[in-house]
This record gives C-alpha cells, sequence and structure tokens, in this order.
C-alpha cells in the first residue's frame, strides 16, 4: 500500500517519505494530533492547508511541521518561533498561525517571548512539545525536568523544580491553555482544534516521551514505559484542585486550564485601521 | 488620538529621526516592531501614530530580538517591513539578522548609533556599530549598509533602504548615529508620485517548492510569501535552491553560505554609492555619516587657503566601496581617514588605499565628539609638510 | 468492524517503538519478524477481525503507518 492512501498524507508534503524522529517518538503522535484536528476542521468549515501558516523554532519537535506539512512553514532560530509567527499574523490576519516547538525552545530560552504573546492575546495556537529534556543536544536538563532526576548537566540530580508552563501561560492571559500526553492523542486532538478555532492566543501542553534521552536518564526506558507512565500517573484537572501539593507529587495534571474570551490583537488591529479610515494594503 | 497626518510634501525644518520615520511611509514601510531605545525612540514613537493611518500595523515588542523577529514574519506575510534600534539592540538581534540574510528576507533596519561599548552613553552619537552590523552574526554572510549624513538623508536613504531590500531580498540597515538622529534640518519631502518604489517579486502561485528556485539565485529568486498557497518551505537551517534542509551535500553547503553573499556582490555597482570630490593630487579625505560634514568643511576651508584636498564620503558602508576608495588613492598625493571611533572602517579603506599612497588616521580630540573642521586642516597640513 | 491498513514501510518496528502494541484493547498486534528498508521490523495484526475499530492504533502511531477505517455493517471488502 502506498503511503499516499493514508487519509493525513493529503496534508504533507509527497516527497517528505520519513519522518525525522526516532522511533517510538512522541513528536509523530503531535503531528498527527494537528492534522487530524486539521482534517476535521477541513470536513466541518472547509479550512485547507492553504489557510495556515506553521512556524517553529529549533529542536526535534520543530521539525514537526517542517518539512512534513504541506502549507507555508517558517522554521526559525532557538526560542524565537512565537516572535516570528507574531509578526505572520499581524501581517496575515486572516491566516491560521499555529507555532509548534519543545519545552526548550518555548518555555526556556523563548519563555518571555511565550509570556508576551500570552498577554497580547495574539490570535496563535502554540502546540508546546514538552518532553523534560534535551533531546536533540544529548540528555540535558530542562526547565521542565521533575525535580531530582539525573540528566546529563545534572548528574547529581536536577535541584530546581519543573516548570508548570500551562498554568504560567494561563496566569499570563491566554484565553485557551490545555494540556494532554501523548497517551491521551484524542483528547490532544480536541484540544488543538479548540486552540485553532479559538479566536485569541490558545496553548496546548502535550507532554510527550523521548525514549532515547529521557528514557535512558530516567530509567523508564521505551517509549511505551513511558506512555504507560504517562497512562498511570496523569490526574484530571478538577481532582488535582482538589488534592494537596503533597499529594500531586509526581502526577501530570491534565485538562483544560482555562477556556475564556478575551480582546484579540489583530482584530483589534484590523478595527483601529477600520476607524482610522483605512483598510489594510 | 485622532488619526495622525504624514507631512506635506515641501520643505520642512525637522529632527532626522522624524524625517527618516516619513521616509519609510513613503517608502511602502507598513510593519514596523521595535523596542524603546535612545537615541532610536523617536522613530517608534511617530510610526505609531502613522503606520495605522496607511493599513499598517506598528508592534511594541518585549525585546529587540521579538522585535526583528516579527518583521521578519510580517516581510513573509508580504508586507514591507522594518525595526529601528540602537547599538545594544543590534547586538541582541544578531541571530537573527543572519536568519534574515540565509532566508533571503526583505528587511530594513536602522540602526541609530550611539557610544559605547556597553550601556555606554545614550544620548551621543558614535558610530560604534559599522562593524558589527556586517559582521556580528555567525558565519558568512552579506548585508547592505547606508550611511546617511544630514536629516535629508535620513529621509531619501529610507526610500532607497527599501528598495534595495526589496530588489535585493536582503537585510539592509540605515546607519546614523545619535546625532543625524537628533539633529534638526531642513528637509524637502517630495510628491509621494515623484518616489520610485521598488516591489520584490513573487513567486508564481499554484505551484510547489519543489516546481521553483525560491533561494539561492544570485539574480534573487521570487519570494514565495505566505498566504498564497505555495507551500513556502523557509528554514534557518542549511537548505537546497528550493528551500528543502540539506545538511549532507557539501555543495548545497557551500551554495547556502555563498550564493546570498554573491548575489548581493554581483551587483555591488548598483547599491555602492559615494559621494567623491577630489582631484588628481589631493589629500583626499576619506569619511562618512556625521563625520563627513566635518571632513567637507575642513577641505572648503583648504581649499580657501589654496590647498590641494579633496574628500571622499561613503554613502554606502556595505557592501565596501573598495573600487572607489582604491581609485581615489591612485589619484591621491594621500588618504586622511576620519572616524567617529577607534578606526573600525580604516582595516578595510587602509587595505584598498595603502598600496597605493599613505594613509593616515584621525579620530576625534575625544571619542564622540564630532571632528572640529580645524584640527582635520591641521592635521592635512602636517600631511602635505 | 473495521478495516486496518499497515504500511510497514513507515513503521519504525515492535522492537523500537511498539507503541500500537501498547494501546490496542484488543492486544492484536505483534512483530511481523521481517525486516522494512530502513532496517526497522514492522508490526502486524494477529487477527484483523477482532479488530473493534477504536482507532487507538492509528492516533498513537509516531509515523503515520495505521490506518483503521470503521465499517458500518458489511465486511471490508
Amino acid at each position: 500500500m502506498s503511503l499516499a492512501e493514508h487519509p493525513l498524507r493529503k496534508y504533507t508534503r509527497p516527497h517528505v517519505k520519513k519522518t525525522t524522529t526516532c522511533p517510538g517518538c512522541g513528536n509523530g503522535i503531535v503531528a498527527q494530533a494537528i492534522l487530524w484536528a486539521i482534517d476535521e476542521l477541513n470536513r466541518e468549515e472547509g479550512l485547507s492547508m492553504d489557510d495556515f501558516v506553521f512556524v517553529s523554532g529549533i529542536g526535534c519537535s520543530a521539525w514537526i511541521p517542517s518539512p512534513l506539512f504541506a502549507a507555508d512553514t517558517l522554521h526559525t532560530t532557538h526560542g524565537r518561533p512565537i516572535a516570528f509567527a507574531t509578526g505572520v499574523k499581524l501581517g496575515l490576519p486572516r491566516q491560521k498561525v499555529l507555532v509548534a516547538s519543545g519545552d526548550g525552545d518555548l518555555a526556556a530560552i523563548g519563555g518571555n517571548h511565550l509570556i508576551h504573546a500570552a498577554r497580547r492575546n495574539i490570535d496563535l495556537t502554540v502546540v508546546m512539545v514538552n518532553n523534560g529534556i534535551y533531546g536533540m543536544t544529548g540528555g540535558q536538563t530542562a526547565p521542565t525536568t521533575p525535580r531530582g532526576l539525573n540528566t546529563i548537566t545534572s548528574p547529581y540530580g536536577t535541584m530546581e523544580p519543573e516548570f508548570n508552563v500551562a498554568a504560567m501561560v494561563a496566569a499570563a492571559g491566554a484565553p485557551y491553555v490545555a494540556r494532554w500526553t501523548t497517551y491521551h492523542p484524542r483528547q490532544l486532538k480536541r484540544a488543538i482544534k479548540k486552540g485553532i478555532q479559538k479566536q485569541g492566543f490558545s496553548f496546548i501542553e502535550a507532554i510527550s516521551q523521548c525514549p532515547v534521552q529521557y528514557g535512558r536518564v530516567s530509567k523508564l526506558g521505551r517509549a511505551t514505559a513511558i506512555l504507560e507512565h504517562f497512562r498511570d500517573h496523569s490526574l484530571k484537572l478538577a481532582k488535582a484542585r482538589e488534592m494537596s501539593e503533597e499529594e500531586l507529587a509526581g502526577k501530570i495534571t491534565v485538562g483544560e486550564f482555562c477556556d475564556r474570551q478575551a480582546p484579540e490583537l489583530a482584530s483589534q488591529w484590523s478595527e483601529l485601521r477600520a476607524r482610522l479610515g483605512k483598510e489594510q494594503g | 488620538m485622532k488619526a495622525a497626518v504624514r507631512l506635506k510634501p515641501g520643505t520642512h525644518f525637522i529632527e532626522g529621526n522624524l524625517a527618516l520615520a516619513e521616509g519609510a511611509i513613503a517608502a511602502g514601510c507598513r510593519f514596523m516592531a521595535g523596542y524603546p531605545i535612545t537615541p532610536a525612540s523617536e522613530i517608534p514613537n511617530r510610526l505609531s501614530q502613522l503606520l495605522p493611518t496607511v493599513g499598517g500595523v506598528f508592534l511594541q515588542t518585549e525585546d529587540e530580538i521579538a522585535a526583528i523577529c516579527s518583521a521578519i514574519g510580517a516581510s513573509w506575510a508580504g508586507l514591507k517591513a522594518m525595526t529601528a534600534t540602537s547599538g545594544p539592540g543590534v547586538s541582541l538581534m544578531q541571530e537573527n539578522i543572519g536568519l534574515a540574510a540565509s532566508t533571503e528576507t526583505p528587511l530594513v533596519i536602522v540602526d541609530v548609533m550611539r557610544f559605547g561599548p556597553s550601556t555606554g552613553v545614550p544620548s551621543v552619537g558614535l558610530a560604534g556599530d559599522v562593524v558589527q552590523v556586517a559582521r556580528g552574526s555567525h558565519g558568512d554572510y552579506q548585508i547592505i549598509a547606508l550611511c546617511p549624513e544630514s536629516p535629508q538623508e535620513m529621509y531619501d536613504h529610507m526610500i532607497r533602504a527599501f528598495n534595495l531590500a526589496e530588489r535585493f531580498r536582503c537585510p539592509v540597515f540605515v546607519l546614523p548615529d545619535g546625532f543625524i538622529g537628533h539633529m534638526r534640518e531642513q528637509v524637502v519631502i517630495p510628491p509621494d508620485q515623484e518616489i520610485e518604489l521598488a516591489q520584490r517579486k513573487i513567486a508564481p502561485a499554484g505551484t510547489t517548492p519543489l516546481e521553483r528556485q525560491d533561494f539561492l539565485d544570485p539574480e534573487v529568486a521570487p519570494m514565495p510569501v505566505f498566504g498564497r498557497g505555495r507551500q513556502a518551505h523557509v528554514t534557518s537551517s542549511c537548505h537546497n535552491g528550493q528551500g528543502m534542509r540539506n545538511l549532507t551535500d557539501p555543495e548545497v553547503m557551500h551554495a547556502f553560505a555563498t550564493m546570498p553573499i554573491e548575489k548581493i556582490l554581483r551587483h555591488r555597482d548598483q547599491i555602492v554609492e559615494v559621494a567623491a570630490d577630489y582631484a588628481p593630487g589631493d589629500v583626499v579625505i576619506v569619511a562618512y555619516g556625521t563625520v563627513a560634514r566635518s571632513a567637507r568643511a575642513a577641505a572648503q576651508a583648504a581649499r580657501a587657503q589654496g590647498l590641494a584636498v579633496g574628500t571622499l564620503c561613503l554613502k554606502t558602508l556595505w557592501p565596501f566601496a573598495d573600487q572607489e576608495v582604491a581609485a581615489a588613492a591612485q589619484q591621491a598625493r594621500a588618504v586622511l581617514v576620519l572616524e567617529n571611533n577607534t578606526g573600525q572602517m580604516l582595516p578595510y579603506i587602509k587595505a584598498e588605499a595603502a598600496a597605493h599612497c599613505p594613509v593616515q588616521f584621525l579620530g576625534p580630540r575625544l571619542l564622540g565628539q564630532i571632528h572640529e573642521p580645524n584640527a582635520v586642516l591641521t592635521r592635512v597640513k602636517e600631511m602635505m609638510s | 468492524m473495521a478495516k486496518v491498513t499497515l504500511f510497514p514501510q513507515a513503521c519504525k518496528g515492535m522492537e523500537d517503538c511498539g507503541i500500537c502494541a501498547l494501546v490496542c484493547p484488543q492486544h492484536l498486534f505483534t512483530s511481523s519478524g521481517e525486516m522494512n528498508e530502513a532496517g526497522y521490523v514492522p508490526t502486524r495484526l494477529t487477527e484483523p477481525e477482532e479488530c473493534t475499530g477504536c482507532q487507538s492504533c492509528m492516533l498513537s502511531c509516531p509515523d503515520m503507518a495505521i490506518v483503521v477505517v470503521k465499517e458500518k455493517g458489511e465486511e471490508a471488502s
């Protein structure tokens, strides 16, 4: 059976036959979740890949859209995809602009852009693949690495607490924030779809497995073992809110952190231009 | 506030930064992202008023990195885009200046240069960034840099900068120093219909990147701007002419690094501009920017005293005016280089001139102060004796 | 009933990945024992007729190597 028979292949560049990820990597699950969400929007709302611009930074997950997705794709510098995407969106307010990148890219080196994009409430959909480690560079500790884990650059165990990125983005003002794991591909797809539909900044954190680096340093090993860990340690947000910090140690809270309306930046610019008597040329 | 209004065609007495902002609008700029910094802040101040009235967008970013990145994003969205900053901001932007050069993105970057290093003296002009704009990002690349010496040139150079960025798909710097940024002088603003504007070539619709040459064309490839169904593939990684990532083929690596340079150097005659006013046997004063004013004043004073003194003022710093400097040195009795820094362009000037005639350097008596024409004249006389 | 299509040329294998086997509620996936061009040993279905069409394997496959189409009533042709 030719690869082209896969229903998602109509959304991928025909010459890109192989994914560049390691066996068992969660990036492929997230890539599919994005494409299945677009597939549903295609059937329900007539959206096509021509309606999208995909922007990514540096790291394994920055290669989710580039080169795979058959759309305008912009692969940028480390930490900066949200800043690039902001310019794209303000220049092409009718396009859907989706950022796919990793936790190191978006929450470490690019953390300030993430905070301010959420605060501005610009209509971007940001999918952050969080594997808790620097995978591409060989297993260094990340701001998302669980405290105590021995990584390549925390050989005696990380002393820093892990970054609750979804909660931070919600606190910064984003109207839609959700977190799921790659063990929850349906929920992930629904959250991404909702994020694309949301007029405003939406942030979907996908807790994901890096079997090669995280699997090694966590001693969890294979992709399936990490997925089982996600399955066994995930906790719905509603339930987590009733629990103490001690009880929540080692748990992954999943669900929707917020879903609200707020004035969006690109549309406010359109309104201002209209008020000032000119449409964008 | 009520809709701001552009300055009307005619003669105005205005500050350099204001003239520059008016020039940007006249050039077709429709996106500016910036972060406040002395001595460049009047540019975002003015463009935040004007851009929405002409259908554009102004974005005040969280830092200068976000400013250049969002301007690059807006350029790929099809808008003429710019950012404006000073030396510390350029230092922060450096990584993405390289990205703009290697992704062949039309972009105008204004650097109103101030006294460094470090925080230095924000309000004192000093031509301290003339090399960092060309060599500050990692790897080999080529930018274009224009160097205005008056508020009038702030206006004129912005139009030229956008035209060059569109024509050659590359980052173009405009490099005034803080003195020119804050100088008030007569500026003549022409009617829009008299201004010639260049527009980027755009890749044909209905094709995919594999059917097109989107990058690495020494004659400048049409740009596959976003939002038009072109499935553009733009990457900061090493890429081939179709924009596709390739990290294994040495031929592709070589082309990726050298073609965007070749693209500009091949057309250097359309880019490089100098103002030459010298005769054979003159002591030729080479200068650029604010200091060019001192050079001209000194030459005028010298000529009034019957001395053979000429000037070569560089309007573009990059690509470097190598042929023009060499031609001047071949005819000159000697070359005197004036710079308001410790001699950043001197090695480049020497490399072209020193084989033909003696070359000397003169900084201002106190760095950051402009050369007094009398001090220049005194040095010229010493060189002649 | 459901029709399952596998793309063994895209599969990164039971040994190295094996996510389909983890998420299948019917435990239908096993190793095919045959190496593909990329050097992985892809999975195969033991009893395709037992597939409930839940699509968990399709949604969880990182390499777009599985398609599950739910079919109403009649058996897949």
